[in-house]
């Protein structure tokens, strides 16, 4: 297992990313033309009104102002009230992100479902017509767009065939687990795609590397060269491909949540932006900050398990 | 013969409006699929369609708007307006109730317009501006003005001026009023109008309940409305919205894109909808006689804007980005708009005509015009790609920026575009609302257009305390032909608010000004 030592050096790695991300975003909403009073107001405000606007949400303040008042608030867990939503971000965040998380997490299994089978199904008989045929059927589901697997599920499993719900969240675990499935799954053939492919040529490689050939020499079960000698070698970077293609899913939800209508953080992401949301834009910002640095904590924990190498550096 | 078919027709059709009308079957439910969630739908602080166009549902104004657009009793079963045109007495209807079964008084009317008047509250405040006092004595109310407006009737069948519960309100938590209307919307508001909140769960779905007090009698002699229940979801996505309600799942969805209107109007279980409005599709065109960079301005010159009206093939536009659902603008307001003007389309196709003006105008040698759309819009890209072939002969060379809404706004308010994409819908029954946002200079550089027309100005400000219904008309006819003839739009179309919904529901209705009445709705299964 990984020291303790590492694993608090590698929190404490988070948090000059955390205020990069805080700078970061604070200025490039501000660069944005138009601002919320203007998106607010829907252009029909007067002049007048739109500075009562600004002024009302400190935006009339000198920008150094707004970001220190941004950054304090944040230490303090105040991220401030949506301007759209006229609510307090965390609580609009905190409502929304299990929402996010169940899907993202519920894909990623489905992915490994899909992916880890196949890819030894493929590996174990490379250039047998079973290895081009599942590679053939995964490369159509890495060349179409995320949104496009979407519609096209939902219009023939859940609109023709009424099997699924077209879009929309249910209330308890397994009504999720049934609602979500196909927002899942059209996000799961992409990354399952990226897997696979990475998973089947690394299985490839550690099955003809010498020390695989001499655990078989040595007369090693099959089972025992399979999970100790080559999984864990081919699943090192198979483990790093998952960790970020989970860091691009919670990008990814932008779309699928808004072709679902799945009310999650991705969507609300979307919607802050077009309003020029400041608070709620950070806030969001700020969360998929926290996520994504520990989905990539967590990968680097689960490798330096894995491969002992990594724990020296 | 040729006498009595119309008697037959006519005895016909009165049998079958007859029949329809003891058809009505109350109870149940209808599930309506909506491209927003609504955040608040306070009458004061709603800002945004999705919030103020429900704000009807839960609370009545005291006049409303009649289906032809005229102005009928609400709550005041009479209204009367005094000859100086600076009191208006309206009589409450006896025996009003919330619908927690309290008495709705004087006391109530007092206080929400109080509230709705108050320009520290919310952003329609301005639309009472001449409101002096507010007074009720017994179910008597009187509205006295600091000067006549001859708008006030029609703001008082406007949505933010909904009757709320004093009391209830009142009780809420809280010190301030954004805080007390937080409270008491998150507890399931009180409502005067047809129904109650039920449940909210913000982007995702929303829930309305029969308010059983509510005061309108249905055809069969029981009070309004017909349905239970309403439910509400969000669907922001166009395909998803329309899957959904073909595979039955919801019973309506709005804001139907127009390619697919004609797909949908044939689906055997549907009826696609295409409800008049006062929504309008137009370009406002930078009048300044320097642009934001210095250079000199060719489209400060009115026959250049005429001669770029008539170069656009208003008809083409209608098929390409309608389907043929739109209709071409007669005035700066739409067709439904109170005291709109407009005998004949503006501006019919005539490229010869263009072609001429540019000449007159010294420009025929052509010149570059940028043309600022929405980033993402097919609609603005279907334009774009049209006017830049309707142009290209006229040797005026188009060229794209595109941008996303709020910089477009800004853009706007900055004057730092030549022409730009926009549209309009009226939230108020009457024509002075489009009117000062399109033509007024001191309000808004007429649409960021920057153009300033004295004898409009005039008359928009006189037309703003005529009491005499007569000469506000004419007054109003005058500024539409001033505006047409100068042209500082780009006038293009009138669009429908097209909803398709399911054969099973009938009386759902998207008012002119965008509402939606769900008040006489009810399910035929």
């Amino acid at each position: 297992m990984p020291s303790l030592s590492y694993l608090v050096a590698r929190l404490l790695q988070i948090i000059p990313t955390f205020l990069l991300v805080m700078i970061f975003i604070f200025l490039l909403v501000r660069l944005l033309p138009g601002d919320p009073a203007i998106a607010m107001a829907e252009a029909k405000a007067t002049d007048a009104q739109l500075e009562q606007i600004r002024h009302n949400l400190g935006l009339d303040q000198p920008l150094p102002v707004q970001f220190l008042v941004f950054v304090k608030n944040t230490l303090t867990g105040d991220l401030g009230r949506s301007i759209m939503l006229k609510a307090p971000v965390t609580d609009i965040i905190l409502s929304r992100l299990p929402t996010t998380i169940f899907l993202a997490l519920y894909s990623v299994v489905l992915a490994v479902l899909l992916a880890g089978p196949l890819a030894f199904l493929a590996a174990s008989r490379v250039n047998s017509p079973v290895d081009v045929a599942i590679r053939g059927v995964f490369q159509v589901g890495l060349s179409m767009p995320v949104f496009y697997i979407g519609l096209v599920l939902l219009t023939v499993l859940a609109a023709q065939l009424r099997w699924f719900p077209v879009g929309g969240y249910g209330k308890t675990f397994l009504a999720n687990l049934y609602h979500l499935i196909l927002p899942a799954l059209s996000v799961a053939l992409y990354t399952s795609a990226i897997i696979l492919r990475n998973l089947r040529a690394s299985l490839i490689e550690v099955l003809d590397a010498d020390y695989v050939q001499f655990a078989r020499a040595k007369g090693l079960s099959p089972r025992i060269i399979m999970t100790r000698h080559v999984l864990r070698n081919a699943l090192v970077s198979t483990v790093t491909l998952l960790g970020l293609s989970i860091g691009n899913l919670m990008s990814g939800t932008l779309v699928t949540e808004t072709v679902f209508a799945i009310p999650g953080v991705g969507r609300l992401m979307l919607e802050a932006i077009f309003a020029r949301d400041y608070p709620l834009i950070q806030g969001l910002t700020l969360t998929f900050a926290v996520l994504v640095s520990v989905v990539f904590l967590l990968t680097d924990v689960v490798q330096s398990w894995l491969d002992p190498r990594l724990r020296q550096s | 013969m040729k006498r009595i078919l119309p008697i037959m027709l006519g005895a016909t059709l009165g049998l079958l409006a007859a029949t329809s009308a003891f058809a009505i079957e109350r109870g149940g439910a209808m599930t309506f699929a909506r491209y927003d969630d609504s955040t608040v739908i306070d009458p004061v602080y709603a800002d945004r369609n999705p919030d103020l166009w429900m704000v009807n549902g839960l609370y009545e104004t005291l006049l409303r708007n009649g289906p032809d657009g005229s102005i009928v009793p609400g709550l005041a079963e009479a209204h009367e307006v005094s000859a100086d045109g600076k009191t208006i007495t309206l009589t409450l209807r006896s025996g009003l109730k919330f619908s927690d079964d309290s008495e709705l008084t004087g006391a109530d009317v007092v206080f929400s317009l109080d509230r709705a008047r108050n320009t520290d509250l919310g952003p329609w405040a301005g639309l009472l501006g001449a409101v002096d006092k507010v007074s009720a004595d017994g179910n008597k109310i009187t509205v006295s003005l600091k000067n006549p407006d001859p708008t006030i009737i029609s703001i008082l069948a406007t949505f933010n001026t909904g009757i709320m519960p004093k009391a209830a309100f009142e009780k809420a938590a809280g010190s301030t009023d954004q805080e007390k209307a937080r409270a008491f919307f998150a507890a399931g508001p009180v409502t005067s109008g047809p129904f109650v909140m039920k449940s909210h769960e913000q982007g995702s779905s929303m829930s309305f309940e029969r308010n059983p007090n509510y005061w309108r009698q249905g055809e069969d002699g029981k009070p309004l409305p017909y349905l239970d229940r309403v439910e509400f979801l969000v669907i922001p996505d166009d395909a998803t919205r329309i899957l959904k309600l073909q595979a039955g799942e919801v019973d309506a969805a709005e804001f139907i894109p127009f390619a697919r209107v004609g797909e949908l109007g044939a689906d055997p279980n549907l009826k696609m909808e295409l409800f008049p409005s006062t929504r309008i599709v137009y370009a406002p065109i930078n009048t300044r006689e320097t642009k934001k960079d210095g250079a000199k301005n060719p489209l400060a010159d009115a026959k250049v804007r005429q001669a770029l009206n008539y170069a656009t093939d208003k008809n083409v536009l209608i098929k390409l980005v309608t389907f043929d659902t739109g209709k071409p603008m007669t005035s700066l307001m739409s067709a439904a708009t109170q005291l709109h003007y407009g005998p004949a389309p503006l501006y019919p196709y005539d490229p010869e005509k263009a072609r001429q003006l540019l000449a007159d105008a010294g420009l025929s040698g052509g010149f570059d015009v940028n043309f600022t759309t929405l980033a993402g819009s097919a609609d603005d890209a279907t334009l774009f790609t049209a006017l830049q072939q309707m142009w290209a002969p006229l040797g005026v060379n188009l060229k794209v920026e595109q941008v996303d809404n709020p910089t477009r706004g800004e853009k706007n308010r900055s004057g730092d575009f030549d022409i730009h994409t926009y549209g309009w819908a009226n939230d108020v029954n009457d024509p002075a609302q489009v009117t000062g946002w399109l033509g007024y200079y001191k309000q808004r550089q007429a649409v960021g257009t920057g153009w300033n027309n004295q004898e409009f100005n005039t008359l928009f400000e006189a037309s703003n305390v005529e009491t005499d219904p007569a000469k506000r008309k004419d007054e109003y006819k005058r500024m539409q032909e001033i505006y047409a003839a100068e042209a500082p739009l780009l006038f293009l179309f009138e669009t429908p608010f097209a909803v398709a919904v399911s054969k099973s529901i009938e009386g759902y209705v998207q008012t002119p000004l965008g509402a939606n009445d769900f008040s006489e709705a009810w399910r035929a299964d």
